[in-house]
């Protein structure tokens, strides 16, 4: 089993279903931990979806003054510890993504742990197991080369954008539709 | 100071061979040059001196850590400003209160867990306080007349009670009391980690589980010690005792070193009101990008600090750090990156285009002359003005 979480944000429709689904999944305590944001809500009302990136070697523990983030053998970078956890907040701030979240309340930190319980046994996490537009998918890492390898053809990676003249060089041939997969 | 240093193999065992010196030295003061010693718990003493080198080497370890070194030497400096006076004794106060004696925030977790660990936590602080204190000679009690004990506390002869008296009897029963609690307590944390699926995405045998079948071992053995010598006559109580010394020894050789660590890390919590956040929720500084609070200045200072010091500062191309930004503006930035939609050209601080090139015929107005440039001059003012990372 070599899954990976793939996605892409021009996929998202911005229906949220991630969230809904994310605050259902076990350990969760119906909180939602991913997030789905406006790229700039006054230009256009695109969103796309962001999840933790499970770093090999994360700034949020290494920020972490009780050594509370712990990453499983999986790699799966855990949210912290309850019992060490003191609730400073360094791993939201030392984050370079923004991932971890805190609840006040309950003085812990808690993030995106790519549904662990469901991940661990190769099910895809809630998210991607609802997303309707494919913008959160979990694949082989094959597959993943596949589609990547396509976005290059694109010209998407390399830094070159579509022009008025040429667009139509750029469009994929799934466009629209998703029957190739 | 470094001389002294390096008259030992590490500043671990230095920082250890000094707290055994000091630990024998209250000993002695206590126990009046050991005439005192109760030589019936001597396995328990020289556990509890393991213990407390297990507990240095940890806490040494833990305080190497960056992060943590940090925030702790933070903590020190504010501890000893003026200016800070008020603000540290009242956040000291209120972490003291709120999370250690009353744990308030367990029990916002749920009733149920906070019932349980206040149960597990108490009793374990009661009879930790009662075992140390007698196994190091720093308590006992000495016999005035025959109806009068008398509790000496470091060789200071202090309260007077009646030998069969409502106050003596907690005293002599203060272990069992703790005993019954932590039972109480761990019972329903098995049963908790037993049953509850949220509990088990996470949890591990050795880090969950093991510390409360250690605790479980040791309350019952403690316990069924009470039962022989008040229903049994003492029978089979050596034996008993010799068991329940094993558990104890395990226990406390385990402590520094798995789940029960956290007890001593967590005076840290004081730390954040202290240094960084005083009101939750009330933050300071602003974003560079957004311009929102999202959080205050000493804490991004630290963050910032602990990163760098790790060769981990995440810099950006115009010299700004990832952690000037709020969390809204990082995640906006990597998915810009990824889509291949970065700042505007020129202005890192302006709106974003979202506009990506292709527009549909028929959907849009108009747009600009500029616009239609041809490919090869737009492609020639990119690379004279490669866009910013933000």
């Amino acid at each position: 089993m070599n899954k990976i979480m793939y996605l892409e944000f021009e996929r998202c429709i911005g229906c949220r279903a991630c969230q809904a689904a994310c605050r259902e999944c076990g350990d969760h305590d119906a909180k939602e931990r991913n997030y789905v944001d406006y790229i700039d809500f006054t230009e256009s009302r695109q969103t796309f979806p962001m999840i933790c990136m499970q770093c090999k070697d994360p700034a949020c523990a290494r920020v972490c003054p009780a050594n509370a983030i712990q990453i499983t053998e999986e790699g799966v970078v855990l949210s912290a510890m309850e019992e060490k956890c003191i609730g400073c907040r360094n791993c939201t701030f030392g984050c370079p993504f923004g991932i971890p979240k805190f609840d006040f309340e309950k003085n812990k930190m808690y993030k995106c742990d790519m549904c662990y319980d469901r991940t661990r046994e190769g099910i895809s996490p809630m998210c991607a197991s609802v997303c309707p537009s494919d913008a959160i998918r979990f694949i082989d890492f094959d597959e993943m080369q596949e589609l990547r390898r396509r976005r290059v053809q694109m010209n998407l990676i390399e830094g070159k954008k579509p022009m008025e003249g040429n667009k139509w060089e750029y469009v994929p041939e799934f466009f629209g539709v998703y029957s190739d997969s | 100071m470094e001389r002294l240093e390096r008259s030992f193999y590490s500043k671990t065992s230095m920082y250890s061979f000094f707290v055994i010196l000091g630990l024998l030295l209250s000993m002695m003061v206590a126990t009046d040059r050991f005439i005192h010693m109760d030589m019936a718990l001597i396995g328990y003493a020289i556990a509890s001196i393991i213990f407390a080198i297990g507990l240095t080497i940890r806490m040494s370890f833990w305080f190497y850590r960056t992060a943590t070194n940090r925030v702790a030497k933070r903590s020190l400096k504010n501890l000893f400003t003026k200016e800070r006076l008020i603000r540290n004794v009242r956040s000291i106060a209120i972490t003291f209160v709120d999370n250690i004696l009353l744990q308030k925030f367990i029990f916002k977790r749920g009733l149920y867990r906070g019932i349980q660990h206040l149960m597990i936590s108490w009793g374990c602080l009661i009879s930790f306080a009662i075992t140390f204190g007698l196994t190091f000679g720093w308590m006992r009690f000495d016999l005035i007349d025959s109806e009068t004990y008398q509790i000496v506390v470091f060789n200071i002869p202090t309260l007077k009670m009646a030998a069969h008296g409502v106050f003596a009897e907690i005293v002599y029963n203060g272990l069992n009391l703790g005993a019954i609690m932590v039972l109480i307590g761990v019972s329903m944390a098995l049963a908790r980690r037993l049953t509850n699926y949220d509990v088990k995405v996470t949890q591990r045998f050795e880090f969950d589980m093991l510390p409360l079948f250690i605790l479980l071992a040791v309350t019952g053995t403690g316990l069924i010690l009470t039962v022989l010598y008040t229903f049994f006559d003492g029978w089979m109580h050596h034996y008993m005792s010799l068991i329940h010394q094993v558990t104890v020894v395990i226990m406390l050789i385990y402590f520094p070193f798995g789940k029960l660590f956290h007890v001593p890390i967590r005076p840290l919590a004081a730390a954040v009101p202290m240094n960084y956040q005083e009101v939750a929720k009330i933050d300071s500084r602003n974003c560079k990008s957004c311009g929102e609070a999202y959080s205050n200045d000493d804490q991004i200072a630290d963050v910032q600090a602990i990163l760098g010091a790790q060769e981990f500062d995440l810099k950006l191309n115009d010299g700004t750090l990832l952690s000037d930004y709020c969390p809204r503006c990082r995640r906006r930035m990597r998915a810009l990156k990824v889509m291949n939609m970065e700042a505007p050209q020129g202005d890192p601080y302006g709106p974003v285009n979202t506009n990506n090139g292709i527009h549909l015929p028929g959907f849009g107005q108009k747009r600009s002359e500029s616009f239609y440039v041809s490919t090869e001059k737009k492609q020639a003012k990119e690379e004279n003005n490669e866009p910013v990372s933000r």
